[in-house]
């Protein structure tokens, strides 16, 4: 059985110890994961701005890391469901189509794959802090992650878990959003911070890189000492701990 | 138009024979654009109407008469459970004396011409009139100076706290529009569960048994308009009571 | 804000609603009531996702064979002795109602909302050849008053506070009137009731209509719609093409849909369900009753299977509710007649030139929420990204925007470059890293760095750290626990067998 680690672009260039913590977890459960070298991006900041030949381009690198595999895992819902897309993206070629419905079906986030999968609740750890959980748009509303990350929090030790205000509102990442429309992507970012900021929390905790970088580049910007973990991390952090 | 015509049937006749031609452009442009030829039968509508599961939901009598209450209310309605006609009539004869009512406008219905309204209005002071017994009446303008405005529901459902008004010769849409105060009596016979107990009659009664007008009426007129302050009685009566009787 | 008309662009229209501070707070208020209240009146109801499937599939249904049902509807609705008119274009639409006004020689119109009229701006024409228009829903009623559009396709008003509300009807008035909700109304009250009684003509929308029996439904509060359907003498009702539902039977499920999707009621104050004009011997209800049906470009979705759910909409404003973006920047800056997501997706499909609205499709994050809040589940954050890929097939796209993505596919095509302008990344970032962070305003990060601090690169990427790990990891792996593995096993077996798109 081939498990392999989809891993991102995000997650591979700026945030690659999200990645470790993954690997590192997983390996515990005694999965080893493959890391296919041929990947790069899911294609996804093409295909929202319409560019959808150059976004082909990028996702059949993904389409061939993962031709062999039985399970792909990543640590973004944006990502994994980009790959979702993936059938539109080839509607006209039913080689690829094919292939890519194939990649859809196998392709899990990280937590999904804990927990649905894994069957994994409690997964050891100790956190004593207090966290607040921000539920990325497409992991949650296309992929439906809901339950998984709120049942391996549950079961952290000393985990405090502070309901986000309006935590389902978007962060206003929204990949070259931020860049064209950067004063509404502005306003957006500012608020989901004052809502974070709002409950005190000492971490700031989600599934998708792109809104943590999002949300913690305004962090930073505004000086707030709100760190900001991806679960793979605060998990992995909990388990040394315990 | 191609060529003009003097009286307004003329002109409406013409209308109607453009519609036509109009119409098969239309339907033909959707078919080609739905790139097959044109549907002239009716298709299979596997999806008519509210889910199963729904269809077989229903309250008991009390439950129905709690819930209409509580829905009612909580739009911004009275509710009164009446163990009469009389009690109704009382009802109404009182508010009439505590609102100094004029006039009463009700609709010409055998329940209503029962009940005995006017005996017990006009003593004080109040004049009821019933909705076109006089061909040569404004009806509307009668509807729109009046008070009170009294009907009998011809249906209720629980579910949305609404009842169901149907217009006819006896029974003027103004009755329950135009007046300051509306008053619905409703018998609990006809107090349903769910609006999926009603809207099929609509339905089985077909086309040309319907009336002109029918209303659904689920409390007093209000708006949020205005910064999202709840204004009661903006167009329509602002003061409805809902009288259930038995 | 009126301003905002005269601004080009979505952006700079939204530069100016996200300068005006009360026109955020009005509008996150109003949103947030009108996303609780639904949120609250689905879950009461219970099985909303069996609803909403239902009402798609209701819809679907309709318009795959709109030529049966609208057929089917403009018989009975003549039939029930209506006078129906068909317009293809907005032009032929206005010269239909000019033309029935003249010929009642009717001094004033009342009108209860419709957003087709809207489309038309039929009381602009109205004006023009000397008849009086006059809204009579309350927040349409106080937008009219200060020669502006509406917001928000429920609360028109949205944008409008109790005092400038107050300084608009105490013009009206002739006096002073305090700036109090219920004196206001009150106000509006009085005036609009004379109106409603010396009016010729009475004007709709339509919500629905029922082909089997002709009838056209409305949902409505006030009690506005009530008045324009009984009061006058002639009725005119103007309904997009797409208004169709097959049955009663079928309203039900809308009935359910709707007012809880809008204003989280379940049912709103009036629905009314009007047959024809008014029978012989009733005493109230119009003489003469107008349904013109409008295409103004919503046929041009038929067929086209990105977009043909579109015409599945039923009105209802939960996505504006629910859009971050709607939330920030209020309904004029989107510039057309519909606004929010469904208004970014709708104003240029009913336009066949969809490059001069493209910019309306940038003004969106692609979050989803108006997909989850619609009723009939209308992928418009789909559909957004479709418009953004027409828009370039056509050759509109932005010159250094494709240079960037063709380099985007030259790097992300092949592993060896991107690793390569990774390093050069690395090599690059130390001109502009301060801190750990990146915080220069210039060129692609000046939007960006306004409100954040960008992240620099650390000195491995995953990728060069692989090797070690997987060394360090294989030592020590743990045995995968057979239950697990035969779960894992099962699963792959399912999903071969299985011709669905799998789990989520």
């Amino acid at each position: 059985m081939k498990v392999s680690l989809f891993i991102t672009c995000l997650s591979d260039t700026i945030y690659p110890r999200v990645g470790e913590a993954m690997v590192r977890l997983l390996a515990k459960y005694g999965i080893q994961l493959h890391f296919p070298s041929v990947q790069t991006c899911c294609g996804q900041p093409a295909f929202n701005s319409g560019y959808w030949k150059e976004a082909r381009e990028s996702a059949k690198t993904i389409l061939d890391a993962f031709e062999d595999s039985d399970f792909v895992i990543s640590p973004s819902g944006s990502c994994t469901g980009m790959i979702h897309h993936y059938p539109k993206l080839y509607e006209t070629d039913s080689v690829m189509r094919e292939r890519a419905i194939k990649l859809q079906r196998k392709s899990y986030e990280f937590t999904q794959f804990l927990v649905q999968v894994l069957g994994v609740k409690d997964i050891g750890a100790v956190f004593p802090h207090k966290v607040t959980y921000h539920p990325s748009c497409h992991g949650s509303r296309l992929l439906g992650i809901k339950e998984e990350p709120m049942e391996l929090m549950r079961h952290v030790k000393g985990l405090e878990l502070v309901p986000l205000p309006f935590a389902e509102d978007c962060c206003g990442f929204g990949g070259t959003f931020a860049v064209k429309m950067a004063d509404i992507s502005g306003a957006m970012v500012t608020e989901k911070v004052d809502h974070v900021l709002e409950t005190e929390a000492e971490v700031l905790v989600g599934l998708d890189l792109a809104c943590l970088m999002n949300i913690a580049g305004n962090l930073h910007y505004r000086n707030q000492p709100v760190k900001v973990m991806h679960l793979a991390e605060l998990l992995y952090e909990g388990v040394k701990q315990a | 138009m191609a060529k003009q015509v003097d009286s307004h049937e003329e002109w409406l006749k013409q209308l109607a024979e453009e519609s036509r031609r109009k119409q098969e452009t239309f339907m033909n442009g959707i078919a080609e654009k739905l790139r097959r030829p044109r549907i002239t039968s009716a298709p299979e509508h596997p999806f008519r109407g509210a889910p199963d599961f729904w269809k077989a939901f229903e309250w008991p009598l009390e439950e129905r008469i709690d819930r209409f209450e509580a829905n009612f209310k909580a739009a911004g309605g009275h509710v009164e459970r009446l163990a009469d006609m009389e009690a109704a009539k009382r009802f109404i004869a009182d508010k009439a004396e505590a609102l100094s009512a004029k006039y009463v406008i009700r609709q010409n219905q055998p329940e209503l011409n029962e009940l005995g309204l006017e005996g017990a209005l006009e003593p004080l002071g109040a004049a009821v009139r019933v909705w076109n017994n006089d061909p040569e009446e404004n009806w509307r303008a009668r509807a729109a100076e009046s008070d009170f405005g009294v009907v009998i529901a011809d249906y209720a459902a629980a579910y949305t706290g609404s009842v169901t008004v149907l217009s006819s010769k006896d029974k003027g849409r103004s009755v329950s529009l135009l007046p300051t105060v509306l008053f619905v009596l409703i018998p609990l016979e006809r107090l349903k569960t769910r609006l999926g107990e009603i809207l099929p009659d609509f339905d089985a009664a077909g086309r040309e048994a319907l009336p002109a007008g029918i209303h659904f009426i689920s409390g007093p007129s209000r708006s949020a308009d205005i910064e999202n302050d709840l204004t009661i009685g903006v167009h329509g009566p602002g003061v409805v009571y809902a009288l259930m009787i038995g | 804000m009126s301003t905002a008309h005269t601004a080009s662009t979505v952006k700079e229209r939204a530069d100016l609603a996200l300068n005006d501070e009360f026109l955020r707070k009005a509008v996150k208020f109003t949103t947030e009531r009108l996303r609780n209240g639904k949120k609250q009146a689905s879950e009461e109801h219970g099985n909303w996702d069996d609803w909403r499937e239902r009402g798609r599939q209701i819809r679907l249904h309709t318009i795959a064979h709109l030529d049966y049902y609208l057929n089917l509807f403009a018989n009975n609705a003549r039939a029930n002795g209506v006078h129906v008119h068909f317009a293809e274009t907005s032009a032929e639409a206005v010269k239909l109602s000019l033309e029935i006004a003249q010929r009642k020689q009717a001094k004033s119109v009342v009108k209860s909302k419709s957003m087709v009229t809207e489309e038309l701006h039929l009381n602009h024409e109205l004006e023009s050849i000397g008849v009086e228009a006059i809204e009579t829903d309350l927040g349409e009623y106080i937008i009219q008053l200060a020669g502006e559009t509406p917001s928000h396709i429920i609360i028109p008003a949205i944008h409008k506070n109790r005092y400038q509300v107050a300084d608009l009807l105490s013009k009206e008035a002739g006096e002073t009137l305090a700036p109090d909700t219920s004196i206001l109304a009150g106000f509006v009250r009085k005036k609009l009731r004379e109106k409603f009684l010396e009016a010729d003509i009475g004007m709709t929308g339509c919500n629905f209509a029922i082909a089997e029996t002709g009838s056209m439904v409305l949902f409505e509060n006030e009690g506005n719609a009530r008045m324009v359907t009984t009061v006058p003498k002639t009725q005119i009702t103007l309904m997009g093409m797409e208004r169709i539902i097959p049955s009663w039977a079928d309203l039900e499920v809308m009935a359910t849909l709707l007012p809880r999707s809008a204003t989280g009621q379940k049912l709103t104050v009036y629905m009314s369900g009007i047959t024809g004009p008014r029978r012989q011997a009733d005493a109230d209800g119009p003489d003469e009753m107008h349904i013109i049906i409008v295409d103004n470009g919503r046929s041009l979705q038929l067929g086209d299977p990105e977009f043909q759910e579109l015409l599945n909409c039923i009105r209802c404003g939960a996505c504006l509710n629910a859009c971050p973006v709607y939330r920030h920047i209020g309904g004029h800056a989107y510039g057309g007649t519909y606004s929010g997501p469904i208004g970014a997706v709708l104003t240029p499909a009913l336009q066949k030139n969809v490059a001069e609205w493209d910019d309306i499709a940038n003004a969106s994050s692609l979050c989803g929420a108006c997909y989850e809040a619609c009723p009939v589940k209308i992928p418009l954050h789909e559909m957004l990204i479709y418009l953004r890929r027409r828009k370039l097939e056509q050759g509109h796209g932005n010159a250094a925007e494709s240079i960037g993505m063709k380099g985007f596919a030259a790097v992300m095509g092949n592993a060896k470059r991107y690793a390569g302008i990774v390093k050069l990344g690395k090599l690059g970032q130390k001109l502009v890293v301060r801190d750990g962070g990146i915080r220069l305003k210039l060129g692609p990060l000046k939007g960006w760095n306004t409100y954040r601090v960008t992240p620099s690169l650390p000195k491995k990427s995953f990728r060069d750290q692989w090797g070690t790990l997987e060394q360090e990891l294989r030592h020590g792996l743990q045995e995968l626990d057979p239950n697990v593995r035969s779960r894992m096993e099962s699963i792959m077996r399912e999903r071969d067998n299985k011709g669905g798109n799998g789990h989520g």
